[in-house]
């Protein structure tokens, strides 16, 4: 298990090189820096411009900015953000942390209405109940989960409007967050949360019903399964120890690509439900040319990439015991 | 040692009666005579804040920048611009012909944390701003011309404030909030600029930090919302003319909207108490809120102008294009470009019929200064003197297409950009390329993108990269209102003329210079404003920049608060309320 995760690190270093070189200099490219809009300003003079770019870094030549960047990131340092004037990571940890948990959730929603439903559909192939989903699930995987959002918002608003029910529609907490208890607190949480992470998880949720059908179909017709039931098992134990068993590893290898796919996927969302994510603030970040917040974040991303394929590695052999990690 | 005592118990007897600053009744339409209190003002915000440092704080909106108000030693009176002593106990000294002002600071005013506010405070204040190291966007506010102003604390109440030169920004300069020194200055002593700019960052606890004016922080949750409660001591000074403490409400909310349309959406949905009104769309909007009864709402629009206007700008340093060169130095030219600018058109198509023409770098707005140079010349619409204009510089023969060509047939065309995705500006430039060629005049109009289109407007040299530039400016004050940057020759945004010397080319760029530091160092009100009536003149005969249309201010406001200004206060510099006269119903 130790060499095995040892390699993966030494592994991951060009990987990370690479990608930091390749963001640090795409971002370069554009016209301007974060200063741009300033010059603009009849109230700040030359001498306060040129000290801001001293103080920013910005008047070295990039190659040089991005040594001295990579420099700092060894040391753990992420560089400073030039809005927030403070280290990027104190800045994105927390935005990171809850776009984290509106991730967990619809995750958890995701694979809740997928697994039961792809096999469902496996289990009653071809009937009304198995077509009925299919014709639900193929209507909303053709919406755009923002756009989708921006429909149920709609609703809610009606909603809210026919009966004065005080249901949440944007942000993460209530107005009254700090007087509640701890209790109390995570419940608001959880209001704020439920209705994005649905959407997210029933929008995203036909690809994998589909998935997850095929597999059981392949594998409910392959020779172990008739030799179980040839044997006597019980019907629940044929489908979900022998079959689904089998069905989902193609699945669980593809859980570690999740990982950041879901911080980053969840951002159209974020943005129409005014949710204090990632997303949002990313989107300033790169209108305003806040050069390391956007580096940082892709840094961080990137890590999380590698770690989310190390976790669906080890799992694999979790889940297949043919499988070892090294 | 008796005589000592009786002083000591003397001055202890004054502080404590110190006079507090009364509101005068006539700053709000709505007195709160019964005298309501409590609730909360709802705000929006387009984005989260970035800081709460002061000293590192560079929004617009900002978190240092709510708690700042209702602090400074002076403020201005809506009715007249004239400025009164506010934290100040009384009009300053002022000494050495205008460039000294000694201070006396009100006493028995205390931070949030009931810590008296004295002159340590400014000078720690004014140390941290000057020191560059710490980056401060308030640096520039203590210089003149790159000459410090120093202050000096003469007694725990008293400062003295050295200018350079005389300048009219002396009451706005010396206006700025003082921050305690008993949490920056003991930082700043221990461990320089480093030791501050690490302070009160978004992650400090809401119950650290320590306010000197109307609000402090009560709690802050990024991207979400800030809420401020009100400075328990505030009151012991600000009264309001029936002698009750202010401010009235009890809190003061910020709900992050993130873009201007959520905001719009939560102000008609009674969500935050006031929005600002873009366009007619949202006028539009708010209008069949308020009918249809779901909103209920006050709705002022065209206000007045706001301090902003659309300009174009033509480069006078073209060596590489010797024939446009000559051409945009001629002034007869750039007045033809200001007959052919259909400004009623502009504010008509492009802002909905709610703007104000504009002619000079004066914004509509500041109308003391536009009324003392109601003289200066304006090239306003006139399409047959434009021809006129252009036939004397040799455009008299149109080719088979209608434009205009000179001798050599060459055709009058030249390149007008502005910033792509600013839709207000590429119909305002849309419009003028229409009417140009009407007089024969072809203007290859496109919009690119902004951070190239600002590198070319500011770069300097013999031959600048751009023909023409349409962009607007924004802000200014009411005291000096030309721009420090943009009129002398030589700065940053003197956009036409431009060279590596920095030097004048005309007569007149050489008479507005002088006019403007003139004028900067006039103490008197209208004879400043004399001098600003005639460098308006100089100006509108020379048009280096065409002055082209600006937006106006709408006033909306919930219903559920009170207190906002008498309409002929209200305005898009002093806005629609204070909040500290300002209630809930």
């Amino acid at each position: 298990m130790i060499p095995f995760l040892l390699r993966r690190l030494v592994q991951s270093i060009p990987t990370l090189l690479l990608a930091s070189l390749l963001i640090f200099f795409v971002i370069q490219l554009a016209p301007g820096d974060f200063l741009t809009p300033a010059k603009l300003n009849p109230n700040i003079s030359s001498e306060q411009l040129a000290a801001l770019e001293r103080n920013f870094g910005l008047d070295r030549p990039a190659w040089q900015q991005y040594l001295f960047w990579m420099g700092n990131m060894f040391q753990g340092n992420f560089g400073l953000s030039f809005q927030y004037q403070q280290p990027v990571l104190d800045i994105i940890w927390p935005r990171i942390l809850n776009s984290l948990y509106l991730a967990l959730m619809s995750l958890i929603l995701f694979y809740s209405i997928a697994i039961p439903l792809g096999v469902y559909g496996a289990v009653r192939q071809n009937s009304p109940g198995d077509n009925a989903v299919n014709i639900v699930l193929y209507f909303l995987l053709g919406f755009p989960s923002f756009f989708l959002a921006l429909i149920v918002i709609y609703f809610i608003l009606q909603l809210r409007n026919a009966t004065g029910l005080d249901i949440p529609i944007g942000g993460m907490t209530s107005n009254n967050f700090e007087e509640l208890s701890p209790f109390g607190q995570l419940l608001d949480i959880l209001k704020h949360l439920i209705i994005p992470a649905l959407v997210l998880a029933i929008s995203d949720a036909a690809g994998l019903t589909r998935v997850i059908r095929g597999q059981m179909l392949e594998v409910m017709r392959s020779d172990y399964v008739r030799t179980a039931r040839a044997k006597g098992v019980s019907e629940h134990t044929a489908i979900w120890k022998h079959t689904f068993r089998n069905a989902i590893l193609p699945i669980v290898a593809g859980i570690g690509s999740l990982l950041p796919a879901l911080i980053s996927g969840v951002g159209f969302l974020e943005v129409v439900f005014a949710y204090p994510g990632i997303t949002p603030m990313l989107l300033t970040a790169i209108g305003t040319q806040d050069l390391y917040l956007i580096a940082g974040f892709t840094v961080i991303t990137t890590v999380l990439l590698i770690i989310g394929n190390v976790i669906s590695d080890i799992l694999l052999a979790v889940v297949d015991p043919r499988v070892k990690v090294s | 040692m008796k005589k000592a005592l009786f002083v000591a118990l003397a001055l202890a007897a004054t502080s404590a009666s110190a006079a507090p600053f009364v509101y005068p009744a006539a700053w709000t339409a709505e007195q709160n005579t019964a005298n309501k209190r409590g609730g909360e003002l709802r705000l929006g915000v387009l984005s989260d804040f970035k800081t709460i440092n002061p000293f590192t704080s560079a929004e617009a909106d900002s978190i240092p920048g709510t708690m700042d108000n209702g602090t400074g030693l002076f403020t201005q009176d809506p009715r007249n611009d004239e400025f009164l002593p506010y934290m100040a106990d009384a009009k300053p000294v002022v000494s050495n012909s205008g460039k000294r002002f000694v201070v006396k600071i009100r006493q028995g005013m205390k931070f949030s944390d009931g810590q008296a506010i004295t002159a340590d405070d400014w000078i720690t204040t004014w140390k941290i701003h000057t020191d560059d190291k710490v980056g401060s966007n308030s640096y520039d506010s203590f210089f003149l011309n790159d000459k410090p102003i120093t202050i000096k604390k003469l007694d725990n109440y008293t400062l003295q404030f050295d200018f350079p030169q005389v300048s009219s920004g002396a009451y706005e300069r010396m206006s700025f909030a003082p921050w305690p020194d008993h949490v920056f200055g003991k930082a700043y002593r221990e461990g320089g600029a480093e030791a501050v700019k690490k302070l009160w960052t978004l992650g400090t606890p809401a119950s650290q930090i320590v306010s000197p004016g109307m609000w402090v922080l009560e709690s802050f949750r990024a991207g979400e919302r800030s809420v401020f409660a009100k400075n328990p001591n505030w009151g012991d000074w600000n009264k309001d003319s029936r002698g009750n403490a202010l401010p009235y409400l009890d809190k003061l909310s910020y709900r992050v909207t993130g873009d201007a349309n959520a905001s719009l959406a939560a102000f008609l949905a009674g969500q935050i108490d006031t929005v600002g009104m873009r366009n007619a769309d949202d006028l539009a909007q708010t209008k069949r809120a308020i009918d249809g009864g779901s909103l209920k709402a006050t709705l002022i629009p065209n206000v007045s102008p706001q301090a902003q206007s659309s300009w174009m700008t033509f480069n006078w340093n073209k060596a590489s294009n010797p024939t446009l060169q000559k051409l945009f130095r001629d002034v007869r030219f750039r007045r033809a470009m200001s007959h052919i600018a259909n400004r009623k058109a502009m504010v008509d198509l492009a802002l909905g019929g709610l703007g104000t023409e504009t002619y000079f770098s004066v914004y509509p707005i500041f109308s003391q200064q536009i009324a003392a140079g109601a003289s200066a010349p304006k090239y306003s619409y006139n399409l047959a003197q434009a021809s006129k204009l252009l036939a004397q510089i040799g455009y008299t023969k149109k080719n088979a297409q209608g434009y205009l060509v000179d001798k050599a047939g060459k055709v009058l065309e030249f390149n007008l950009s502005t910033n792509a995705g600013n839709t207000t500006r590429e119909q305002l430039g849309r419009i003028f390329a229409d009417e140009a060629k009407k007089v024969g005049v072809k203007v290859n109009f496109t919009p690119i993108d902004f951070n190239n289109l600002v590198g070319q407007l500011t770069s300097k040299g013999e031959d600048r990269p751009f023909d023409a530039i349409l962009l607007g400016l924004s802000g200014g004050s009411n005291v000096w209102s030309f721009g420090a940057n943009v009129t002398p020759c030589g700065t940053n945004l003197h956009s036409y003329n431009n060279p590596t010397n920095g030097k004048c080319l005309t007569a007149q760029e050489s008479l507005m210079t002088k006019l403007y530091y003139q004028g900067d160092a006039e103490l008197d009100d209208a004879k400043r404003r004399a001098i600003g009536g005639q460098l308006m003149k100089a100006e509108g005969e020379l048009q280096p920049v065409i002055y082209l249309v600006g937006g106006n201010y709408h006033v909306a406001y919930n219903e559920r608060i009170g207190g906002e200004y008498p309409r002929a206060l209200m305005n898009a510099y002093y806005l629609q309320r204070d909040q500290a006269l300002t209630f809930v119903k």
